[in-house]
């Protein structure tokens, strides 16, 4: 398993920089996958792991993913009045405005952690997010974001 | 003084023997003068030894989530304003309940730095105190039963001083510099743990650290996991910590805990117009949300 999460995350070069993306089930995920079954081509850097809800990514999710060595994490789910529970969305819009001034105060680079909503129909939405991101990823000086890796 | 002591007495001694509580937490004299410890009153003939000046740097309200002082029920507890704003928050969570607990506010004005203190510092004024105290809006603590007055006088401000200045220089800094700034900070923690054991606040009976299923963070002795602890510690209190300052008067390596938590309770103020601690009946900042929150981040 430990191995399995180093692989995944793992970048093996500046050119090359792997991307997590934690998405919910019910938006993102399908609209990732809309974008799949249309054969759509998009940056490979990018590693999908579903939860069943934004306001299941734990923040701690994005820390674990820059210590086993992620250069970019991204999180995703329904827009605002569409989460499938309700208010998953709006609980954790409130604490990843938070989070991630807590992460900009401490020194992360805070280009390199994205936040979108990608509703299942938005198969041209998640493609453009994954080249951008990925291509501001590519731009960024390496070594930032160690602090965790110590 | 000797004014204030005996009014605190004359009020523990009122509480004991009338059986309103059967507890009494206040500070007594220390190992030096310029030093306060907390006391545990139980009976009615010990309540001279409680007393209250502006060496009291202590928020006692940390004691209430120990098993021990639980166990007591009633209690009654000497609290500055600062020291009140955690009970509130406590109160908000559930945690302690209004009836159970006798509060005994003292205003204050003030409390001289431990670390000046024992250097032999006894004035008060803006170069002594903590800055929290500087920017102290609750001087009076908002909910109390009793009320003793402050004896001693305002402190005046020369508007040199900035309080927390250094969150606005960070603030100005590039990534790299708050990294490398912060990677010199968390590089000397030893994971003692004292930061929560020393907040009001931190009353979960098995914290994150403690999990190992799954192990979010690294708990070995070397530096691996430092940054993950100062950092959850901060995310967890983030929207509660009143800022009476425990944390960092607790770590043994002087690690700015303040800037951290002071910088959260800006940005939450900022985004969402709230300040932790003030108001019982309001609902925790992250229990709720608005569908017209901040969102100018999310693409
Ligand atoms: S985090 Fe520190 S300043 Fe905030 S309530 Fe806890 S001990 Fe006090
Ligand atoms: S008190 Fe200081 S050294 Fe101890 S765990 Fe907290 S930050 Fe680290
Ligand atoms: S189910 Fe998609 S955000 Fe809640």
């Amino acid at each position: 398993m430990e191995d399995k999460k180093e692989e995944l995350a793992k970048t093996s070069g500046d050119n090359d920089p792997r991307i997590i993306a934690f998405v919910c089930n019910w938006c993102t995920y399908s609209g990732a996958d809309l974008a799949g079954t249309s054969r759509m081509k998009y940056a490979d850097n990018v590693r999908v792991i579903k939860l069943p809800c934004s306001g299941r990514i734990d923040p701690m999710f994005i820390v674990e993913a820059f210590k086993k060595g992620a250069k970019g994490v991204l999180i995703s789910g329904c827009h605002p009045g569409d989460c499938h529970y309700i208010s998953g969305n709006y609980h954790s819009r409130r604490k990843y405005a938070i989070f991630r001034n807590l992460l900009g105060f401490l020194g992360v680079d805070l280009n390199r952690v994205e936040f979108s909503w990608v509703s299942a129909s938005e198969g041209n939405k998640w493609v453009h997010i994954i080249n951008e991101f990925t291509d501001k990823i590519k731009s960024l000086k390496n070594g930032s974001n160690d602090i965790f890796k110590k | 003084m000797a004014n204030i002591d005996e009014k605190l007495q004359k009020i523990a001694r009122d509480l004991l023997e009338s059986k309103e509580v059967s507890l009494i937490i206040g500070y007594t004299g220390g190992s030096h003068p310029q030093r306060m410890r907390p006391v545990f009153i139980t009976k009615p003939e010990d309540v001279g030894r409680l007393s209250f000046n502006r060496h009291s740097v202590q928020d006692l309200a940390v004691f209430l989530k120990k098993q021990e002082v639980k166990k007591f029920g009633r209690i009654g507890i000497v609290v500055k304003g600062c020291d009140e704003k955690a009970l509130n928050v406590l109160m908000q969570e559930y945690q302690v309940s209004r009836e159970n607990i006798k509060i005994i506010g003292v205003e204050c004005n003030g409390v001289i730095r431990q670390d000046l203190a024992d250097k032999g510092e006894t004035d008060l004024s803006e170069n002594t105190v903590y800055d929290k105290c500087l920017m102290c809006g609750e001087h009076t603590p908002i909910l109390h039963d009793y009320l003793i007055e402050c004896a001693d006088p305002q402190i005046s401000m020369s508007g040199d001083i900035k309080p927390f200045a250094k969150i606005e220089e960070l603030d100005s800094m590039s990534s790299e510099e708050k990294d490398v700034f912060w990677e010199k900070e968390f590089d000397k923690c030893i994971k003692c743990y004292a930061c929560r054991q020393a907040c009001p606040l931190c009353y979960c009976s098995r914290c994150i650290v403690e999990k190992n299923v799954p192990q979010w963070i690294d708990t070995n002795f070397g530096k691996i996991g430092n940054a993950q602890w100062n950092l959850i510690r901060a995310y967890h209190l983030a929207g509660r910590c009143i800022g009476c300052g425990e944390c960092e008067r607790a770590c043994p390596v002087n690690i700015p805990l303040m800037l951290i938590n002071g910088k959260m309770a800006r940005s939450i103020h900022d985004l969402f117009g709230y300040k932790s601690g003030l108001d019982v009946d309001a609902k925790p900042v992250f229990g709720v949300f608005s569908e017209s929150d901040f969102n100018d981040f999310i693409k």
